[in-house]
């Protein structure tokens, strides 16, 4: 039990039923169910691209592409199917935008395998490339055309509330694929060979070859899965939002990787977990929101969302200087496991 | 009815202009004993890396089983039945103790996904065979060495291996561990598993080998019956050279003049009322087995774990080391044990590690950093240290790990300190190294540089101390003088300390 109290995820929700209720207290509108379902549909096309970035995270690696690669495939899907004069619903849309996001982190991870490159460095390149491709031979402007069957997407609604001050309300369809994604990711994390590979190189990459594991595919599979995911957040985004944006999502990746971080994940790899993650979406959601529930200027928000940054970094080094201080016994570990 | 299991046949490989093997080819039968000897540099790392598929070849063929490899990836190795204990011990820090002694097997079985039941009764299984008891929960970054090589080595055992390869796997073990480990060699001799052991540590050679090959230079200078060989043998055909020890000169120490002293040093968890005087001239040497205090103690004369509390006088004055800077500024040196760590620059040129202790002093007049001072004393460092290298310019991550052990010497001896703590000089680095090491060690006790030499190396702390301090549970149990002691008496009691501690154990 105690053990479960140390954890990072513990951490986290600590701070997220503190802010929950100070922010409930300023302003009572933040605990209305029609508050809840809004703050989990603004989530979950966050916590999508956060589990697009975790395993590439746990890897060891950083990118900061990926959300090119969801405006590349959302918004040539869109353009492709809309001259074709595609009226039905978003199912192509997810084959096809998942199928060009693939293929573009494809490209990333063979960059980086075949040129042994650090992830950060090419993920550097293709962002600009992705943005500048779309941008110049898809389109330079949102697109606010709809195809019938992606009308009415926005409002496609699991459950609805009525609120008094909203109006009619609901639990996005989305969350659903954030649940069965985020059930997906656990899984193979935790119990896929693979999975397990993605923490052994994030930990030691030199042993992780030699133990046998293939690095190549692994780091391929990750890029790939990033690139899928990516390229599926970017189709809800602009389902949710009811337009396709050449420059979709840009400017957000570092707070996407800040959420990722809050979650528990190590920046130089071997760390992570699916609910850490999502924990870090929600935090980041909630301080955006209480922020401007209570009134507070929106400069503030990023100001604050880099201060938990600072302390959830700061706590594994801290962990470790009372490792190094105590120094590193097999009767002291057994003391902080077997609690 | 010997059987041989692996045989390699004129294996080269060459690293740009370097050949680091050249032309071997040695053979091993199912149950057998072997000891892979040689100098940094000499080849032997190269070669466990091909047999266990990490470099290819440029020539020459591998037979495991009879059967021929030419190519042969980390994982074929793996599958013929070879496992390596490399010494950084091909562990996950950020993985259960658990998941590190499991993940071999699944991945031999070529499992695609992990139950984590097995998982755990499997390593429990594993850890039991060797006797040991560690908590398969916790995370392996918070281990101590000697757990982290426990787990190593119950991994390969677990891992139905046909050839364990061991690269110095005694180097963090205490007596006892050392001990303990041969009989787990032995027995899987016994049944039939056959091992390569590389090692410096000449006197284990014999111990441990029922055939001992020796390269040097990349090629095989020597493969023959262990028992007919002596260390004098073994030391010259690794080094090409004859090592006399009658000759060493010890300097006299001064027993008046008191250049450093320590009263009443306490930090927690790691020593309690140390009190010792280092007279002039004189080299004087701290040793204790893993968990003494010893490492900890250096730390602290280094100010990188402060004391609690205690009295340093340095050359009649009391001074305070609360932090390296404060120990540096005060002229106290220090040579670390993980050289790679926390020695050197790794790359940067060699020059620039030589000044970097001592980049002030190379200032020309507007500030800037003066090139050709700063050459011609690195130079001058190089020549006296003996470092092998073509140029002072390239990386000091292409030297070999003796020559990177003088290069730490070289940067804190241009800082001139007024006193040199050393701790573990020569860990890892071969014979002919060592001995020059040693030399150099006593000349600068006596040319006036005080010197504290940590080591659990008892021919080394008897070639270069004038007296020697036994550490046991964070204090100081005894003080040896070199001359009335020899070497097995320090050994026995070096043990017998650890031999009380492990029956106390079993009483509690």
């Amino acid at each position: 039990m105690k053990k479960l109290l140390k954890t990072n995820e513990f951490l986290v929700l600590l701070i997220i039923a503190a802010l929950s209720l100070v922010v409930g207290l300023i302003n009572p509108n933040f605990f209305t169910v029609a508050s809840l379902f809004d703050l989990v549909r603004s989530s979950n096309v966050y916590i999508i691209l956060a589990f697009a970035l975790l395993p590439v995270v746990i890897l060891g690696g950083v990118d900061i592409s990926f959300i090119a690669i969801a405006a590349v495939a959302s918004y040539s899907t869109h353009m492709f199917l809309i001259a074709r004069g595609y009226e039905g619903g978003l199912f192509v849309y997810f084959v096809m935008g998942c199928t060009i996001g693939a293929l573009a982190g494809l490209l990333n991870g063979l960059i980086i395998t075949t040129f042994k490159l650090k992830v950060f460095d090419v993920s550097l390149a293709t962002q600009t490339m992705w943005y500048g491709f779309t941008l110049f031979f898809i389109g330079a402007t949102s697109n606010f055309d709809m195809p019938e069957g992606v009308v009415g997407y926005y409002s496609s609604f699991i459950a609805t509330v009525t609120d008094e001050v909203t109006g009619v309300t609901g639990l996005h369809v989305s969350t659903i694929y954030v649940v069965v994604i985020g059930v997906f990711l656990w899984w193979f994390l935790k119990y896929t060979m693979i999975g397990r590979g993605i923490y052994a190189i994030g930990g030691n990459p030199e042993v992780a070859e030699r133990t046998g594991f293939n690095i190549k595919k692994i780091t391929l599979i990750v890029f790939v899965m990033m690139g899928l995911l990516s390229g599926f957040a970017g189709i809800v985004q602009s389902g949710l939002s009811r337009n396709f944006n050449p420059t979709l999502f840009i400017g957000q990746n570092l707070s996407v990787l800040a959420s990722v971080i809050i979650g528990g994940a190590a920046i130089k790899g071997g760390r992570g977990t699916v609910i850490g993650t999502v924990l870090g979406v929600v935090l980041t959601q909630i301080i955006r929101r209480a922020l401007v529930l209570t009134e507070i200027p929106a400069e503030w928000q990023n100001f604050v969302i880099g201060l938990i940054l600072i302390i959830f970094t700061a706590i594994p080094a801290i962990r470790e200087k009372r490792l190094e201080k105590v120094g590193r016994t097999t009767d002291l570990i057994e003391a902080t496991v077997e609690e | 009815m010997e059987e041989e299991l692996l045989r390699v046949e004129g294996i080269t490989k060459r690293f740009g202009g370097v050949t680091a093997l050249d032309d071997v080819s040695f053979s091993i039968n199912k149950g057998e004993s072997l000891t892979l000897v040689g100098q940094n540099g000499s080849g032997k790392s190269t070669m466990i890396k091909i047999i266990s598929g990490v470099y290819t070849p440029d020539e020459g063929d591998i037979y495991i089983d009879g059967k021929h490899y030419g190519k042969m990836s980390p994982l074929q190795s793996i599958q013929a039945g070879i496992q390596v204990i490399y010494q950084d011990f091909s562990l996950f820090p950020n993985l259960t103790v658990a998941e590190n002694i499991a993940l071999n097997d699944l991945i031999i079985s070529g499992a695609k996904t992990v139950n984590w039941n097995e998982v755990k009764d499997f390593a429990r299984e594993g850890l039991r065979k060797i006797n040991v008891d560690i908590p398969l929960a916790a995370l392996v970054q918070d281990l101590s060495t000697a757990d982290r090589q426990l787990i190593a080595i119950s991994k390969a055992i677990l891992a139905d291996a046909k050839l364990i390869i061991m690269d110095e796997p005694t180097t963090a073990l205490t007596q006892n561990e050392v001990k303990a480990l041969f009989k787990v060699i032995h027995d899987l001799n016994q049944q039939g598993i056959a091992t390569i052991f590389v090692s410096h540590k000449l006197t284990e050679v014999r111990e441990i080998g029922e055939r001992t090959i020796i390269l040097r230079n990349g090629q095989k200078i020597l493969d023959q019956d262990a028992t007919e060989l002596d260390i004098k043998t073994i030391e010259y055909q690794m080094t090409g050279r004859h090592i006399d020890r009658s000759s060493i000169q010890y300097s006299e120490p001064k027993e008046d003049e008191v250049i450093f002293e320590v009263k009443d040093f306490n930090l927690s968890h790691g020593f309690f009322d140390v009190s010792f005087k280092l007279y002039k001239n004189e080299v004087l040497g701290i040793t204790g087995l893993l968990g003494s205090g010893r490492t900890e103690l250096a730390l602290s004369l280094f100010g990188q774990k402060p004391a609690d509390s205690g009295t340093i006088i340095l050359e009649g004055k009391e001074i305070k080391i609360n932090s390296i800077f404060d120990a540096t500024s005060n002229g106290i040196g220090f040579v670390p044990e993980d050289r790679l760590k926390e020695g050197l620059f790794l790359p940067q040129t060699i020059n620039n590690n030589i000044a970097a202790k001592i980049i002030d002093s190379l200032k020309n007049k507007l500030g800037f950093l003066d090139q050709k001072k700063k050459m011609d004393l690195a130079g001058e460092w190089i020549e006296r240290l003996d470092v092998k290298t073509p140029h002072g310019e390239l990386p000091a991550s292409s030297l070999s790990g003796g020559n990177q052990q003088r290069l730490v010497l070289a940067k804190w001896l241009a800082f001139n300190p007024k006193v040199l703590i050393l701790n573990g000089p020569t860990v890892g680095v071969d014979v002919g190294s060592k001995a020059a090491i040693h030399d150099l060690i006593r000349n600068l006790a006596k040319e006036g540089m005080g010197i504290i030499l940590m080591s659990d190396d008892i021919p080394e702390l008897m070639h270069t101390c004038n007296r020697i301090l036994l550490m046991h549970r964070g204090r100081i149990v005894e003080e040896f003088d070199r001359e009335s002691t020899n070497e097995d008496d320090l050994n026995t009691k070096l043990i017998a300390d650890d031999r009380d501690e492990n029956q106390k154990r079993q009483v509690e």
